[in-house]
């Protein structure tokens, strides 16, 4: 299917160069300098989120093979190449990669000389792994009063779970948001909890400290001091179910994931030429689905008017329904439902959001041109701003920014000759 | 004490539900003065949903669902249909810095709560839009719908479930929470702009595209590949063993994510089973990759027997990544959200002590984030109509009977 490609400038309103690292205008945060001591997603997504708006980002990569997240897919044509990391290249747009070994003590000097100047570090290795290389938070804290620590856990820097391991899948089950995921199951032996397509615990820790993050440039405004920050992504994931701890904490109802405790819907169903989700819980949406299926015979009974009513017929209502939907369009059910008041929406494939005609007129998308992976489409921002839009430009090649950082830093040549022929850089 | 981050920013949140609401919380809670306007004629469904009404008993007051998202603000009571309403309204704007709505479009216009109105009546302030799919573009702009409709609009429902089988729900209103941090950043980025400039400006949010932010490598495998990725489950592309595992008792289980040699030989061990780590179907990361159903079967078999609980625990005390699937009662009990700061016992006036969420992070220079009482309905009326706003208690009775305050 073919790509349509687009640039940021209608958005804007400037010219751009996004295959280029210069950017042609000046973001919100253009003044501020961030080291990333960070891999695969939780940091580097929190990371991104500075670098798309204008700050500085170093990205400190393991000397040899990079971030891991290099090695992650999806790659052009499934060949795996850790310049060309679909992942990669879209949680590392517009910083630069420095490629150091802070636990070495020559690195943990360059690390030193690099923080001094920076407004925040962000990292996500497990909790203590700091201290053990003899940068705890104190000594950071003492070289760069102003520097804002942001720490990306599974679980946090306190508590019994402290040092658990952590993974997405891990941190996305243990909430009642992954216990419900898939939604209305009908065999609690063989439905097993299922992660989301994607990395969304991390993703959402990762956002949770980068909203911190501005908290604490906020408040050093206030004080002149900077601070640490404990973002944890298992919390964050648990936090999403607050419609589920209001039944528990307040009613004394625990989350069940089986069909027969959800009624109203809440399941993609199929319906002439794909699936449609919609919901039925208010009269009002209800009466509306039963106008936009044509008022069927199945449903011509008061026993589904009350909420009561549909719930305790839950079987049948939803057989019927069932039913009816597959003698229609996904075009039709959605915009004539949305007419009505429904909420229904389409549940499209990857391809049909991506060619969606509403995401292209946002510009949701917008192509960028890496030396090595090629031109793609990237999904260009988390959340859209008129005055300072995120700007994505290409990910960094490992290591490509060594000399400018070094000399930077007034390392003279031959010193970082020895650094990297001690494989410190 | 050292100053809450939002110390002297002012909020006129007209936001109800979830992700309006959630944003206005982290704000709150940093130290924002948050001024929720509400209004009898559409009452926040926070506040009478059924599912978290106190012991069952109804009252706008009562319910944990509000409180739970509405900590930290001040409530006040304003009819925007009338003229009058609509002039306070406007009075409270240019008092404030920011403004919230997370109305679909077609109410925002009804309502008057567009940017361009908004702006008009105080041009450098910083707008928060949030809505299913964005406030511009083409006809799903206009769409009612909540969080999960974003997720299956971006193609996410589609990927999720068992592979080969039909498209399933992502569980619960994620979406709502993840855009609502992401936009309290992008938020404070915008304030710090005007700060700089003078300049405000709108922020236009779009759950849709916070979802396809989040399913990032399947948008990438598209773009890359032109082919939809499809459902992988919990098939991961670098672990394996990578999946949940049934468990003793009912719908229990445990989630395994081993991602190199040394946890896969420490779970044998663990399993009673060292023969499984020397199996040359499994002896290194691209084997079991290779093998990952064969070793999903054995595990199957293994966990079935055991609580989710102590094996999650038995397995992490030797180095491999596991965690149990709780349940509400496990996870309002779970001794790691107690000691590390999570839940916190509130007592209200009206509900009595009970557990509700604190924020997911925590900041060294914030010892104590500002958790003061979920509002009652009015409850700041006379503080912000008067004190803030100047009415007399005469002005402020006549609205009342007016309807305007209501």
């Amino acid at each position: 299917m073919p790509v349509q490609t687009r640039t940021v400038s209608a958005m804007c309103g400037v010219a751009l160069t996004i295959g280029s690292q210069r950017r042609a205008m000046s973001g919100a945060l253009d003044d501020i300098k961030v080291i990333e001591y960070a891999e695969m997603v939780s940091g580097p997504i929190c990371g991104k989120m500075f670098s798309d708006l204008g700050a500085e980002v170093i990205k400190i990569e393991a000397p040899g093979a990079g971030d891991p997240a290099r090695q992650y897919p999806p790659f052009p044509d499934d060949q795996p190449h850790p310049e060309k990391s679909g992942m990669f290249l879209y949680l590392n747009t517009g910083k630069k990669s420095l490629t150091l070994d802070p636990a070495t003590p020559a690195g943990g000097e360059v690390f030193k000389r690099l923080i001094s100047k920076a407004d925040f570090l962000i990292e996500n290795h497990p909790a203590g792994f700091l201290e053990r290389i003899g940068l705890p938070y104190p000594a950071l804290h003492a070289l760069n009063p102003r520097l804002i620590v942001v720490s990306i856990t599974p679980f946090g820097q306190t508590g019994p779970y402290r040092d658990w391991k952590g993974s997405d899948l891990i941190e996305w089950a243990m909430s009642l948001t992954g216990y419900n995921t898939p939604t209305l199951i009908d065999d609690g032996e063989r439905e097993n909890p299922l992660r989301a397509p994607g990395h969304i615990a991390d993703m959402m820790g990762g956002t949770n400290a980068a909203a911190a993050a501005m908290m604490a440039l906020f408040q050093r405004e206030l004080t002149g001091d900077g601070q640490w920050i404990d973002a944890p992504c298992w919390q964050a994931t648990v936090n999403t179910s607050k419609i589920e701890m209001a039944a528990y904490s307040y009613l004394g109802i625990p989350f069940s994931r089986m069909r027969g405790q959800t009624l109203v819907g809440l399941e993609p169903m199929a319906c002439r030429d794909g699936y449609v989700y919609t919901l039925w819980a208010a009269d009002s949406h209800y009466q509306a689905l039963k106008k936009l299926l044509g008022n069927p015979d199945g449903l011509d009974t008061e026993l589904f008017d009350t909420l009561a009513g549909r719930q305790q017929n839950d079987d049948v209502l939803r057989l019927v329904i069932r039913e009816e939907l597959k003698k229609h369009d996904m075009k039709y059910l959605v915009d004539e439902g949305q007419k009505l008041g429904l909420t229904i929406g389409p549940v499209y494939k990857v391809s049909q959001a991506a060619n969606h005609p509403h995401l292209a007129a946002r510009d949701a998308f917008v192509a960028i041109e890496h030396p090595v992976a090629g031109r793609f489409l990237f999904p260009r921002q988390m959340v859209s701003m008129t005055a300072t839009p995120a700007i994505p430009s290409r990910a960094p090649m490992l290591g490509e920014h060594n000399k400018e950082i070094l000399d930077r830093l007034a390392i003279p040549r031959e010193d970082q000759h020895g650094l990297h022929a001690a494989g410190v850089i | 004490m050292a100053p809450l981050p939002l110390e002297g920013i002012r909020v006129a949140d007209f936001s109800w539900i979830i992700n309006g609401p959630q944003i206005a919380q982290w704000l709150a809670t940093m130290g924002a003065e948050v001024i929720k306007i509400e209004s009898q004629v559409y009452i926040d469904i926070g506040r009478i949903n059924p599912a978290g009404m106190a012991d069952g008993k109804p009252g706008p007051n009562r319910n944990g669902f509000y409180h739970m998202l509405n900590y930290g603000k001040k409530a006040i009571n304003l009819n925007l249909g009338t003229p009058k309403g609509y002039d306070l309204a406007c009075d409270l704007i240019r008092k404030s810095d920011l403004v919230i709505e997370c109305f679909p479009r077609p109410v925002s216009e009804r309502l008057n709560l567009t940017y361009a109105r908004i702006k008009a009546v105080k041009p450098d302030i910083v707008m928060i839009s949030v809505s299913l799919l964005g406030k511009t573009g083409t006809e799903p702009s206009s769409w009612v719908g909540w969080g999960p409709m974003a997720c299956c609009f971006a193609g996410m429902f589609d990927a999720q479930g068992y592979p080969g089988g039909p498209p399933r729900q992502t569980g619960g209103t994620w979406p709502d929470y993840a855009i609502a941090s992401a936009v309290v950043f992008h938020t404070l980025a915008a304030l710090r702009h005007r700060k700089r400039t003078g300049e405000g400006q709108w922020i236009d949010a779009s759950m849709g595209e916070t979802v396809i932010s989040q399913m990032n490598e399947w948008f990438m495998d598209y773009f890359m590949n032109h082919r939809d990725r499809g459902q992988w489950g919990n098939r991961d592309a670098m672990m394996a063993p990578h999946n949940t595992y049934k468990c003793k008792g009912e719908d229990r289980w445990i989630a395994i994510a081993v991602s190199n040699d040394a946890e896969w030989n420490a779970l044998c061990a663990v399993a009673l089973h060292p023969e499984w780590a020397r199996d040359a179907r499994f002896v290194d990361r691209a084997a079991r990759l290779n093998h990952r159903e064969e070793i999903d079967a054995l595990l199957r078999d293994w966990t079935r027997s055991h609580d989710h609980r102590e094996l999650a625990a038995t397995l992490q005390r030797v180095g491999v990544p596991a965690g149990p699937v709780l349940d509400s009662v496990e996870l309002h009990e779970d001794s790691h959200l107690w000691k590390w700061g999570y839940w916190m016992k509130m007592a209200h006036h009206e509900v009595g002590e009970r557990i509700i969420p604190g924020m997911p992070v925590k900041m060294s220079n914030v010892p104590e984030l500002n958790y003061s009482m979920p509002p009652d309905v009015g409850q700041h009326n006379r503080e912000i109509f008067g004190g803030l706003l100047g009415l007399s208690d005469a002005e402020i009775q006549t609205l009342m009977e007016q309807k305007v305050i209501y």
